[in-house]
């Protein structure tokens, strides 16, 4: 046995001992009141004896002294009733027997008696009391009890004996007790431990089937978006192509309108999937609905057909509500893209603003501003309608449609605080009404970038080192900066990068890509660069979601991808204006 | 077996046993004597009845005593409600003597009665021996049944001489039903 196994054995050991001591107690105790009750029966027997015999001194005074035998005898003869009494005797004065009585024949009475007296032995009480009438001494009577009766007597040392028994079986229960706890511990630790691996299995198992959810849903992500992507792409060059080929200016318009509605599509489709996948939290503010509706006039024109009409039934004074203006943004794109798939041949959407006060919504407690697109397209079974919500329910063609749009819709409205829902038949059109609660606040004072774009300053003779490992982007973006009357020198990766610097070049910002094949990242290569050459600004510029949050988290200053000409140049002229990386990114590293 | 059971007990009670018929009759009157005394111990008097703490219980005989030494000899030593005994021969009764116990020994022409008639009312135990006739009973009366000496109650003249008799000894009386 081990010394971690008998741990455990002694404390269990003391109860046992305990119990044992606990039973001899009751043991002795129970033998010492069996003594102390067996006295005091003695003594209560020897009482009761003479009691009888004073009794039958007092009835028989007058049979005594007139030496009425008959009456005598008739009196002893009463004592039948008492079981205990064995033999009884009438002494007269002179100590002579006047009268006898003998329960069974064969018990003997003493011939003479004359003075009281008590005595006890072999279990038989024997006791002579005075007769005495008045002053008057007439006689004795003699009384012979069995202190205590067979049967009696039996019971007691039965009750003794059973109080032995008792105790050896608390004894032997405790002792079988203990085995059975132990037994019954340890089948609970097999049963505990049975349980643990089932749950562990178990845990497995679930696990292992999220990992394939995950997967499944990656690979329709990435079938979906692949197909997306090569479509616009495939747009995107054919169009580029044939705008080499044609001069003339209403068909070289309408190529150029073509690619940019694909880089577009493209651009919300990444969006779409970053905000599916980032999960980031809503930078929410108050703001008033029907402005946000209004800017976003010019975005849906772009996003929908010209067959399609757009009407726009915005309530004067609606509450403010707390959105992400961005998420609000594509959520409504979202919805007024699946109108525009639902209505091949034309039709109308309708963007209606609420406000609706408490109650006046069915399972809405408060006040809540009502958003609601309808269309006239082909509508949704109730099936469908079921699973809208669901990510990646989709009934388009595979490449047509990702399932991620009304998903996105839910998900931005319930973390807003509100809600989704669909009124829609098949061939009668639908609803897709958004509920957002009311806001106590004060609306927010519009974000910077709603105003007019800044004014593109031309940098004269301004030298930009840009860090890009992809030929493709690089050129692209090389193209842009030459537009925008940039000098720019091209490093493929962050050593390079360096290299021009520590040789002297003349570089007055540098614009790099975050993620890059090699030694050092596009943070790294910042960093080194505020600390070798601290009046050297420097611009980050990433497509992935995460890694441009981490360095704009470090206080970096930071592009996303993709991103417009007007944008880049507002970021270089900035950076350029600032100065260096912003202390608290200093403070950070 | 009675008879040898009285003789007994008798003997017992009587210093001498004589024998023969005349010895019988001896032993008859050494059992009254005894009784005489003995029914003192469940006659309760009333208050007044005794002279004062110290004087003696009388036990009176009225007529031809009877008894002569044996009474003596029975009470010797012996006493009624803490008063020694004394035993006092009456010639002639005159209204309320001075007894607890009045024993009207037999006599012909109506002397029993009469002296009884005196005494009634009066605090005395008076006891006669087997009046044929009821007034010459007394509150107690010897009466001679199956060999055995035993007597009957009168409860009313007890009760006029204001005398409480213990039930113990009216229950041995003939004509009470006998013990319980
Ligand atoms: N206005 C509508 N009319 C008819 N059916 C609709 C409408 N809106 C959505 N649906 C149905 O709901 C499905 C799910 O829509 P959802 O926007 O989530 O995904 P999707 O449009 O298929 O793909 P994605 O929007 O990601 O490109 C659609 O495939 C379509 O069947
Ligand atoms: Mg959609």
């Amino acid at each position: 046995m081990t010394a971690g196994a008998r741990q455990p054995m002694r404390p269990r050991l003391l109860p046992t001992v305990g119990a044992v001591i606990a039973a001899l107690v009751l043991v002795v105790a129970g033998l010492a009141v069996a003594a102390y009750n067996e006295n005091t029966f003695k003594a209560q027997a020897s009482r009761e004896a003479q009691v009888q015999a004073d009794i039958v001194a007092a009835s028989v005074t007058a049979a005594l002294a007139f030496d009425d035998e008959s009456a005598a005898q008739e009196y002893l003869d009463a004592l039948r009733a008492n079981p205990q009494v064995e033999a009884a005797g009438l002494y007269n004065s002179a100590g002579r027997l006047l009268a006898g009585y003998r329960r069974e024949a064969r018990q003997a009475l003493p011939t003479r008696v004359v003075n009281p007296f008590s005595a006890q032995s072999d279990g038989h009480i024997m006791v002579a009391a005075p007769v005495v009438q008045g002053a008057t001494r007439l006689g004795s009577v003699y009384i012979r009890t069995d202190a205590e009766p067979p049967a009696r007597r039996a019971f007691r040392y039965v009750a003794i004996g059973l109080l032995g028994v008792m105790a050896s079986l608390v004894v032997v229960i405790l002792a079988g007790a203990n085995s059975v706890q132990r037994q019954a511990n340890r089948a609970l630790g097999e049963a505990n431990e049975m349980l643990r691996l089932q749950i562990e299995q178990r845990e497995r198992a679930e696990e292992a089937l999220r990992q394939s959810q995950k997967m499944e849903a990656m690979g329709q992500l990435t079938g979906g978006v692949a197909h997306d992507f090569n479509n616009l792409l495939m747009v995107a060059s054919s169009g580029l192509e044939l705008l080499d080929r044609t001069q003339d200016p209403r068909r070289r318009e309408t190529l150029r309108q073509a690619v940019r509605q694909a880089l577009d599509r493209g651009a919300d489709l990444t969006r779409q999937l970053l905000a599916f996948s980032r999960r980031s939290p809503l930078k929410s503010s108050v703001v008033d609905l029907g402005a946000q509706l209004d800017g976003m006039r010019v975005l849906l024109d772009r996003s929908l057909r010209e067959d399609i009409v757009v009407r726009f039934d915005i309530e004067p004074g609606l509450w403010p509500v707390e959105v992400d203006p961005v998420q609000l943004e594509v959520a409504l794109l979202n919805i007024a893209v699946n109108a525009r798939d639902a209505m091949p041949n034309g039709g109308l959407i309708t963007i209606r603003a609420r406000n609706r006060p408490d109650r006046a919504v069915e399972g809405l407690d408060g006040d809540f501003v009502e958003l609601t697109v309808t269309d006239t397209g082909r509508g949704m079974s109730a099936e469908t309608i079921h699973r809208v919500f669901e990510p990646f329910f989709t009934t388009k063609a595979v490449g047509k449609g990702t399932g991620l749009g009304l998903s996105q819709v839910y998900g931005f409205t319930r973390a807003s605080g509100g809600d989704a829902r669909i009124r829609s038949e098949p061939g009668r059109g639908a609803a897709i009404s958004l509920f957002f609660p009311r806001s106590t606040r004060p609306l927010d004072a519009p974000a910077a970038d709603a105003g007019p774009p800044p004014e593109v300053r031309t940098p004269a003779n301004v030298t930009v080192l840009l860090v890009e490992d992809d030929d493709a982007v690089a050129h692209a973006v090389g193209a842009m900066l030459s537009e925008l009357g940039y000098r720019y020198d091209r490093a493929p990766n962050a050593t390079a990068a360096l290299e021009r610097l520590e040789s002297g070049q003349h570089v007055d910002l540098v614009f790099s890509d975050m993620v890059m094949p090699g030694a050092i990242d596009g943070v790294t290569l910042a960093r080194v660069i505020r600390d070798r050459w601290p009046d050297l600004p420097v611009v980050l510029t990433s497509g992935f979601s995460e890694a441009a949050d981490a360095a704009a988290r470090d206080g970096w200053r930071l592009l996303a991808k993709p991103y417009r000409m007007e944008t880049l140049a507002a970021e270089l002229a900035a950076a350029r204006a600032d100065g260096p990386a912003p202390r608290d990114a200093a403070a950070k590293s | 077996m009675r008879r040898l059971a009285l003789t007994l007990a008798l003997a017992a009670t009587v210093a001498s046993a004589p024998r023969g018929a005349w010895a019988a009759a001896a032993l008859e009157m050494a059992v009254k004597a005894a009784y005489l005394y003995r029914f003192a111990a469940f006659v309760q008097w009333p208050p007044g009845a005794f002279n004062g703490p110290g004087t003696p219980a009388q036990i009176c005989i009225a007529g031809d005593d009877p008894f002569g030494n044996v009474l003596d000899q029975a009470v010797k030593g012996k006493k009624i409600a803490n008063h020694p005994i004394s035993i006092v021969r009456l010639d002639r009764v005159d209204k309320a003597p001075p007894c607890q116990i009045l024993f009207v020994a037999p006599s012909p022409r109506r002397r029993v009665a009469e002296t009884l008639d005196k005494v009634r009312g009066s605090p005395i135990l008076t006891v006669t021996d087997s009046g044929a006739d009821p007034a010459d009973r007394g509150v107690i009366d010897f009466v001679l049944q199956d060999n055995r000496v035993r007597f009957r109650i009168d409860g009313r003249a007890a009760v006029e001489g204001g005398l409480a008799i213990s039930s113990k000894l009216r229950r041995l009386a003939i004509g009470s039903g006998g013990p319980p």
